[in-house]
């Protein structure tokens, strides 16, 4: 480590930060030490609340107005950018320290076209009008944008979400910064654009020599992107090593439990995934001892009293008492077979009921949004003034079966969850719901039904009424069914004792709950009615690694003890593969394949589904993503439907057969059906 | 849980901490408090029977007798702006509530019912809000003779497109919420989203606004008596003060004046009192909902 200290660009030691709250002093950062080693990508990962984006923003002085430094310094070359004053930061940013924002949409202005927005970048420098605008056409040309010299001029609205982030990293690009800091850079983006990204960022890397500082949760994308890592927990550095030393070779029980926790490393089929129960300590609280103490598996009682000694090895530093000192453990860290985390023997539950009557069938669903006003369409002659967002949809739920929807954003999904639960019109098909056809419903016969039909939303805490509390959005449910003669105490306690949420609980308000606690709230509300089946609409967005395996399990519990089906609908790809009994891919609303859900990971059919699967980054650094180059572009937009198949713009394997006609469903099993001319494996094999 | 709950009461009491070292807002609840005060408790305050006339006293300056003088029947001037003060607050409280009450209903229907329904209130709002306060009183009540319940009707009429407006708005965007479709996917009534889940939700700025709104009604009741057209001589009104002050402004200037300054003291007392709660209660300045 020494011996690289002249090619460290930039060095954080003892960096220590207080927030100034009316909740009181959070303590925010302590002690925070790491080297950035020159042309390197170091990654800093940590769940929410680790503070890795306040130690990202502290280095390019870019802190909340209620942030106060208490100590440290953050060196860049001869400089410690923490007490440089105001001119002297304006000097570096941008020119020699740049930034890539999580979302493009809300970091580029929208009333600038780039070319606009890219040659003010480069206001320092003594250039022609023409010579700024020729850079900002190469650097566009360099990260990928088709079409460099027009597109230029178009304006952030008329990119897509890829291209924006694209075009994001290539105005950060322009000015050829030594250090360019990227914050959760994939984050808005789907699977197959992140792998694009990365690939990117790496490129660029190579090309113009940057050190890239990214910030993230996602251990698939530090696993491919970065070189060196450094974990972060509740405001300090656990651990910080060589990729491969982190992920292979992990020596600080957090990290060890986060890598055990990511569902992409779990190969078994078992339901229950791994959880490091507890949640992040109060950091307005005086802390003592290991700040991960009260949520480790191997703590021991001094760990909550003594510091931990900082122990170094070849390529980092951890943190922990099992490593070094008394409290030494030689059997730590044990060998990587050895699950270190709390996880439940999961009885491999097979899908009991596999040939019952289907509880829901949806046949030939189609929903359509409008694009203009009926008038304004018949004067200027449209024949179709809408777009299909769900084109011929056709799904079988049975009872006690979980099936997973799964597609990139923009694919009709939640569309289609809604629809089913007649929060949406549908322009045709039909929707049963134990036989009868309950589509387009009106709200007064459809209600009986609202009780065997309930919806979880996306976001835990967005989709509680937010001056309600949690006892009383618990009860809600019963109270708009008719609660004559229940206690609603007794009720509201069942059901906090159901979903495991502490009764304390129900005197608290929608903003007070952590993302997991809320997502319980919503379980809760769910379940109230006893439904026969449960929407449920990214169930782990927004809850970090660690807590998600805790809502999915209980969910699978539930369903053991409710006989409850489940309609997951997720872009979470690892995530489905242990919940799931059944797949559905979904592409611009229409469904290409479906089958259980081994089947469709071991052999997909559809040429997407297997990008898909193959696109899903694997937190295994000798494992990074080989065929990033198979799946090219974004989902097209619905107003721009291919005529053939939906794919096919996309697809490495198009023909031209492909771009004629939509392909029809076939049966290849009994219980497996795709949507491709010339399926993956049975091309060679005709049936019928 | 408990440290849970002395957060939540330190966030309060930060927030009275900061309203109270607030120089405006202090001076707001002073006036406003006076206000409320002298009103409720006139009949035991006032020192003569505001209509009692006193022939021999008439048109008598200020004095330690008469502290705000006579009026040329010699009734004392202070009694009667105090029992006047009992006709303004009778009217902002009514009126301000009542206004309140239906803008913020009509609001939240514009906001979350259909797109026509939307358009047809905001249409009747704006051609409410086009019409002078004071020419549509004058004109019914040449239709319906001068009285007290003209000019309260007329208030809560003309004041209703502000508060339904900033209802609508606020409504508007709760609409696509998540929080509200899980609810519509629960089953809920159309009534009961509105009333349990939006309302909490928008009534927030709508009270500022009534705040605010109190001395707008309050100089309408006064402006109308002025003309003659609301409250009815002998009853005190500080309008009928300012009248009666008005055609002896040369002699006993002390009448306009006494009637004019509670006028200016409730706009200030509740403008200030407003503006702090907005600032203290305003989404961007604090911590979220």
């Amino acid at each position: 480590m020494k011996d690289l200290a002249n090619n460290t660009l930039l060095n954080i030691e003892g960096l220590t930060l207080d927030f100034l709250t009316n909740r009181g002093r959070v303590k925010a950062l302590r002690d925070i030490a790491f080297p950035v080693r020159k042309g390197r990508i170091l990654g800093i990962v940590g769940e929410s609340g680790s503070g890795k984006s306040t130690v990202l923003w502290s280095i390019l002085g870019l802190l909340a107005g209620n942030a106060q430094v208490t100590a440290g310094r953050v060196d860049y070359g001869d400089k410690n950018l923490l007490t440089l004053n105001a001119e002297g930061l304006r000097a570096l940013r941008g020119e020699e320290i740049s930034v890539v924002f999580q979302d493009p949409m809300t970091s580029q202005i929208p009333v600038l076209p780039y070319a606009q927005q890219m040659s003010d970048i480069l206001y320092r420098r003594s250039m022609s009008e023409a010579d700024k605008r020729k850079a900002a056409v190469d650097m566009l040309r360099r990260v990928g944008i088709p079409d460099p010299e027009s597109r230029v001029d178009a304006y952030p609205h008329e990119f897509s979400g890829g291209m924006r982030q694209r075009a994001g990293i290539a105005m950060s690009m322009l000015t050829g910064p030594n250090l360019l800091l990227a914050d959760e850079p994939t984050t808005a983006l789907d699977v197959t654009m992140e792998a694009q990204m990365i690939d990117l960022m790496r490129g660029l890397r190579d090309d113009f020599e940057t050190t890239i500082v990214v910030v993230s949760h996602n251990l698939g994308l530090i696993a491919e992107m970065c070189d060196d890592v450094v974990v972060m927990y509740a405001g300090e550095v656990v651990e910080t090593g060589e990729v491969h030393d982190i992920f292979h070779n992990a020596r600080h029980p957090y990290t060890r439990a986060l890598l055990e926790c990511d569902p992409a490393r779990i190969t078994d089929v078992s339901r229950k995934l791994p959880v490091i129960p507890g949640d992040i300590p109060d950091l307005t609280a005086s802390l003592s001892g290991c700040i991960f103490a009260s949520r480790c598996q191997k703590a021991l009682p001094a760990c909550s009293t003594t510091a931990p000694p900082l122990v170094e090895r070849g390529t980092g530093i951890a943190r922990c008492h099992l490593l070094e000192g008394p409290l030494a453990d030689p059997s730590w860290p044990p060998p990587a077979e050895v699950s270190t985390v709390m996880r439940d023997t999961g009885k491999t539950l097979e899908a009991s009921v596999k040939d019952a009557k289907p509880l829901l069938e949806v046949r030939d669903l189609n929903v359509q949004f409008r694009t203009m006003g009926a008038m304004k369409s018949r004067l200027r002659g449209v024949e179709r003034p809408f777009v299909d967002a769900v084109l011929d949809v056709s799904l079988d739920i049975r009872p006690s079966e979980t099936l997973a929807l799964v597609g990139e954003s923009g694919s009709g999904k939640t569309t289609l969850g809604r629809t089913i639960l007649n929060l949406q019109d549908a322009a045709g098909g039909s929707v049963r719901f134990e036989g009868n056809d309950i589509r387009n419903m009106s709200e007064r016969r459809f209600k009986p039904l609202r009780r065997d039909l309930a919806m979880m939303f996306q976001d835990p805490v967005g989709s509680l009424s937010p001056r309600k509390s949690v006892r009383a959005l618990i009860t809600e449910p019963l109270l708009i069914h008719g609660a004559e003669g229940r206690n609603l105490d007794f009720e509201a306690e069942r059901l906090a004792d159901m979903v495991r949420l502490p009764r304390g609980f129900l005197s608290r308000y929608p903003h007070e709950l952590s993302g997991g606690q809320a997502r319980r709230v919503g379980v809760a509300r769910a379940l109230a009615l006893n439904p026969r089946l449960i929407v449920a609409d990214e169930p782990t967005a927004g809850l970090d690694v660690s807590v998600q395996g805790e809502i999915l399990n209980l969910m699978a519990d539930l369903q053991e003890e409710h006989g409850l089906s489940y309609l997951i609908i997720t872009h979470n790809l690892p995530v489905v593969r242990h919940i799931a009994d059944r797949i559905a891919i979904m592409y611009l609303g229409r469904i290409v394949e479906e089958g259980p859900a081994a089947e469709v990971f071991a052999r997909p059919a559809h040429p997407y589904t297997r990008a898909l699967v193959e696109g899903v980054p694997q937190p295994d650094p000798d494992r990074r993503r080989q065929n990033t180059g198979t799946i090219k572009g974004e989902v097209p937009s619905l107003l721009r439907r291919p005529k053939g198949c939906d794919f096919a713009t996309r697809c490495p394997l198009a023909r031209d057969a492909c771009r004629e006609a939509k392909p029809e469903h076939r049966q290849i099993a009994p219980d497996h059906r795709h949507a491709c001319l010339f399926p993956l494996r049975y091309a060679d094999q005709q049936i019928t | 849980m408990p440290e849970d709950r002395e957060s939540a009461g330190r966030e309060r009491r930060e927030k009275l901490k900061r309203f109270l070292t607030d120089w405006q807002a202090v001076t707001g609840l002073v006036l406003v408090v006076l206000f409320f005060a002298s009103a409720i408790f006139a009949p035991w305050i006032a020192p003569y029977d505001p209509n009692a006339m006193d022939i021999p006293a008439r048109m008598s300056g200020p004095t330690w007798v008469h502290i705000a003088g006579t009026d040329q029947l010699g009734r004392d001037t202070f009694s009667r702006i105090l029992h006047g003060g009992r006709v303004a607050l009778y009217i902002a409280a009514i009126g301000v509530s009542a206004s309140l009450a239906i803008g913020l209903v009509l609001g939240m229907i514009a906001g979350y019912g259909p797109r026509w329904l939307d358009n047809l209130l905001l249409l009747a709002f704006d051609a409410v809000r086009s019409l002078p306060a004071v020419i549509l009183a004058l004109a019914t009540v040449a239709l319906t003779g001068p009285s007290l319940t003209v000019v309260l009707a007329i208030v809560i009429l003309t004041t209703i497109p502000s508060y339904g407006r900033v209802a609508r708005t606020a409504t508007l965007a709760l609409r696509h919420t998540e929080f509200i479709l899980a609810e519509r996917s629960l089953g809920a009534s159309t009534s009961r989203i509105l009333f349990q889940h939006v309302m909490p939700n928008v009534i927030g700025p709508l009270l500022i606004l009534a705040a605010m709104e109190v001395p707008v009604v309050v100089s309408i009741e006064a402006g109308l008596s002025f003309l003659g057209i609301g409250v009815l001589p002998p009853q005190a009104s500080w309008g009928t003060i300012l009248n009666e002050g008005y055609l002896v402004i040369r002699d006993a200037p002390w009448m306009v004046i006494a009637g004019g300054i509670p006028l200016i003291l409730t706009t200030l007392g509740f403008t200030f009192l407003g503006e702090a709660l907005r600032d203290i209660f305003d989404p961007r300045m604090g911590r979220g909902r």
